[in-house]
């Protein structure tokens, strides 16, 4: 029997040859054509008939998700667009420019004075704040 | 044409260069992926997959290193990963001692027996040890590349060898000694 001492960094030819014999299929060809259709397999996946269709699976979820987010950024700009809008009507209809207890500048106020009106009273007034 | 240039141009999508690459390396594949599942089938379908990962992943393949030690380490994981999904499969495993506690194979008398011999042989070895022999004294790789292909230390694939290749010698011993008998 052959040295089989752990520290042998020879290959045994005669053990290596029979190992060969006995793990060789022998038909190498054959096996090369099916990895070969498995790459034009691979490849077809990629052709122009086909991205499209990829595509269009990407483009269903997108689509869905898109249409998610504008219904929501449609709902949160109308509700911030109904506060600000609401508010100046409330202030408005509620104040009464010629009511001296409404807590506005009231017009008799403005004449009774000695002196010239300050500008920013009599817009105030006039625009009913 | 060098390993590595075919393996550019395979990873460009160039069908003739993986056909090359393929044709280099179909046996050494399938021996590897045969001494790491019992099954031939199985494991030209390891070969396959690993040939096709290899692909998949041909960009991280180093040009500067030996491609044959690169592409076993995938056929090698392949072949580990199609053996784990049998397993889940088998109900019942097959014990690795089994062989190994019974008398060596019935006494062969031609090459034919011989084979099936070594192949029972090798079944009856860990997985690693049947990898580490067969890279090691079939396909002539060193210690360390086979430590590489295995991702072992170097002192383990000297260990694995080692003890693998004494339960195959005896096969192949008894069976020259039948020969001469015969």
């Amino acid at each position: 029997m052959p040295d089989t001492s752990p520290f042998d960094h020879r290959p045994d030819a005669e053990l290596g040859s029979a190992l060969r014999r006995a793990l060789d299929s022998g038909d190498d060809a054959a096996f090369v054509r099916e990895v070969l259709v498995a790459f034009d397999g691979l490849h077809a996946g990629a052709a122009p008939g086909q991205w499209w269709a990829v595509l269009t699976g990407w483009a269903r979820p997108g689509l869905v998700a898109a249409m998610l987010l504008t219904a929501a950024a449609a709902f949160t700009l109308g509700v911030q667009i109904g506060r600000s809008s609401v508010q100046p009507m409330a202030t408005t209809l509620v104040t009464d420019p010629l009511n001296p207890d409404s807590g506005q500048v009231a017009v008799p106020a403005i004449m009774a004075g000695s002196e010239a009106p300050n500008v920013d009273y009599v817009l105030a007034v006039a625009l009913g704040r | 044409m060098e390993d590595a240039e075919l393996a550019a141009l395979a990873h460009a999508g160039d069908r003739d260069a993986f056909g090359e690459l393929v044709r280099r390396f179909a046996g050494q594949a399938r021996r590897i992926t045969r001494a790491m599942l019992r099954d031939d089938d199985d494991a030209d379908d390891a070969a396959q997959d690993g040939f096709l990962a290899a692909l998949k992943h041909m960009g991280r393949y180093d040009p500067s290193r030996p491609f044959g030690p690169w592409l076993l380490r995938i056929m090698a994981n392949a072949a580990a990963d199609r053996r784990r999904r049998r397993r889940v499969r088998e109900t019942q495993p097959l014990e690795p001692q089994t062989v190994a506690a019974g008398p060596l194979p019935d006494r062969v008398t031609d090459i034919r027996g011989l084979n099936r011999a070594l192949r029972e042989a090798l079944a009856t070895l860990p997985e690693r040890q049947r990898a580490a022999v067969v890279l090691f004294d079939v396909e002539g790789y060193s210690h360390r590349e086979i430590g590489e292909i295995l991702d072992i230390p170097e002192g383990t694939v000297r260990s694995d060898v080692f003890h693998g290749r004494r339960t195959l010698r005896e096969v192949l011993e008894d069976w020259k000694d039948w020969k001469r008998e015969d």
